[in-house]
């Protein structure tokens, strides 16, 4: 799920991400999710077993305020009308509440894979002694 | 991957082998040390064990004073029991799990009514390795809600269900019950007699497993292992538990008090009878009687040596050989009970109770022969002699009473007092129990099962 991304490397450089944040920002607001009420997290694309589990570890009210969310925003859609300005979603208010869960399932399941791809190795202090 | 450097243990145990070599390669006929005893130490407030034998390996035991006994909440003790070995802030579950068996070791967690273990058993090199992983896990596990969902409530419903399934489980657990309502009357499994993961949650488990593995509640006991090596690793890799338990819990610490009466439940599957009388405490307790032990091994039920019944009472004198009889002396720290178990068919179990009863009556009036006490005797001393050699027994005996009283439990005194126990004073222990008020427990067929009056008891 995660897409090769270039804002660990902006974050990191103060200077450039005081020039790329309002860019950010304007892009964020013309993206348009915000005016349905959502927040970035639940655009996100769910059709696999990593999102699937990091959805089943969402507390009851965020999962809850999640379905409302999309709910609405579908009415929205189907109506072909944006919220009153008074509902958008605000820039404070857009967090990470999946993608944190998403990167630690990921970080799980890298572990085991290298955890089958590890290569064993005899401790040299045991090699002579038998155990 | 392992967080300690090799080379430095290699170093280690270099310097260790002259001690250990000779031993190990004693001759058949050379005798071992024979020393039951544990050398205790305190390592940073941190109260450790162990006694040192030829061998190579090694078991290591976090003994908690976390048993159902003491949990404020039902269920508590089974959830840090299951939380156990989980992911903490340096590992996760799997690397644990993976790095155990690369080193071929074996970890389990376990709970009685007084006491939450944690073992590890493995080769006697790996001892540092364990020691941090132990202090890993009662300082930083983390309590995560998903893995109580994911992996804790799914091992509480199944042994929710092994209970559920076993009616002599559930006659134990209601005798002890019965007998002493709260604290060490809570059932150690998730009964049904409890709304058990109403009160459930991984914060409230968190919260407990600051209690209960704060320094003065746990204690280490390693069976195989150098005593200083131990006390070197424990003072270094348990830093970060808590020194005192971040609430004072007085859930389960008041002396227990006998109450005694009868409870019947239906089962469908299968029939238990529990009859249980006031017994021993551990001899550290108040209430310490070595002639309850003998008055057990005297009542028996199982034989210890095959193609014989044996020879004790109820051995002999039970309904049928399908019928399964044991009786046992449960022992905890301030109260004890002595209890027969029946189980088998409903007719003979119903029979083998009016029986039990009887004989107790029979040991009371003296009507015994004394060659039968000499034989309890010696059955009840190796009995005891035995469980304390045997390393998980020993284990939990002796962190629970490092706890308790900052000692090991002295195995060699417990068999002296049954050595000094009088035909007169089984006797009279028998007559003590007819006046007291019993505790029955039916479980099965309850239109066959008797009630307790009709065998003569007083509930």
């Amino acid at each position: 799920m995660s897409a090769p991304s270039l804002a660990p490397f902006i974050l990191k450089r103060p200077w450039l991400q005081r020039w790329v944040a309002p860019l950010a920002k304007w892009y964020g607001n013309a993206a348009g999710y915000r005016q349905l009420g959502l927040r970035a997290d639940d655009i996100l694309p769910e059709e696999n077993d990593v999102v699937q589990l990091a959805l089943k570890r969402l507390p009851p009210k965020e999962a809850y305020d999640r379905v409302f969310r999309i709910r609405r925003a579908f009415q929205c859609s189907v109506s072909h009308q944006l919220l009153p300005k008074s509902e958008w979603t605000k820039q404070e208010d857009d967090t990470p509440y999946l993608s944190n869960i998403i990167k630690e399932i990921e970080v799980e399941m890298a572990e085991r894979e290298d955890l089958e791809a590890m290569v064993v190795q005899k401790r040299a202090a045991n090699a002579s002694s038998g155990h | 991957m392992f967080s300690r450097s090799t080379a430095c243990r290699g170093a280690q145990r270099a310097a260790r082998h002259a001690a250990v070599r000779p031993s190990q390669r004693r001759g058949l006929a050379a005798p071992a040390s024979g020393s039951f005893q544990y050398q205790s130490g305190d390592a940073n407030g941190v109260k450790f064990a162990s006694r040192d034998y030829a061998g190579a390996t090694t078991t290591l035991a976090l003994v908690a004073k976390a048993g159902t006994r003491y949990q404020p909440l039902p269920g508590l003790t089974e959830a840090l029991q299951h939380f156990a070995f989980r992911s903490t802030d340096r590992r996760s579950t799997l690397r644990i799990v993976r790095e155990s068996e690369l080193l071929g070791a074996q970890l389990s967690s376990y709970h009685t009514r007084e006491a939450l273990v944690l073992e590890a058993k493995f080769l006697r090199d790996d001892l540092p390795y364990y020691v941090e992983l132990f202090g890993e896990v009662a300082a930083s596990t983390k309590y995560l809600p998903h893995v109580y969902l994911e992996e804790v409530l799914p091992m509480l419903h199944f042994s929710h269900k092994q209970f559920l399934a076993n009616p002599l489980d559930m006659a134990i657990n209601s005798a002890h019950g019965l007998a002493f309502h709260r604290g060490l009357g809570n059932p150690t499994a998730s009964s049904s007699s409890h709304p058990y993961t109403k009160y459930l949650e991984a914060d409230t488990a968190e919260w407990f497993s600051k209690i209960a593995y704060a320094k003065p509640n746990f204690a280490l006991v390693a069976n195989g292992a150098e005593h200083s090596e131990l006390s070197k690793w424990t003072s270094e890799f348990f830093d970060g538990v808590p020194a005192s338990p971040i609430e004072q819990l007085t859930t389960g610490t008041e002396q227990t008090k006998y109450h005694g009466g009868q409870e019947r439940i239906a089962h469908d599957r299968a029939n238990a009878f529990v009859i249980a009388f006031p017994g021993s405490s551990s001899p550290s307790g108040k209430f310490y009687k070595p002639e309850i032990a003998v008055l057990g091994s005297l009542l028996g039920g199982q034989s210890s040596i095959k193609w014989s019944s044996g020879f004790s009472l109820l051995g002999n004198a039970k309904a049928s050989p399908g019928t399964s009889v044991k009786t046992t002396s449960a022992i905890y720290s301030d109260a004890g009970l002595l209890y027969t178990a029946i189980t088998g068919n409903a007719e003979y179990v119903a029979q083998t109770a009016k029986t039990t009863v009887e004989l107790i009556q029979k040991i009371a009036a003296g009507d015994i022969p004394q060659e039968l006490f000499q034989k309890a005797k010696a059955a009840a001393k190796f009995k005891e002699l035995e469980y304390g050699q045997d390393t998980t027994a020993g284990l939990v005996y002796t962190g629970s009473g490092l706890i308790s009283n900052n000692q090991p439990y002295q195995i060699d005194e417990v068999a002296k007092a049954i050595d000094g126990v009088t035909e007169e004073a089984v006797k009279s222990a028998a007559k003590s129990l007819l006046e007291q008020k019993a505790s029955v427990s039916a479980v099965g067929d309850l239109h066959v099962l008797p009630f307790a009056e009709d065998l003569g008891l007083k509930v």
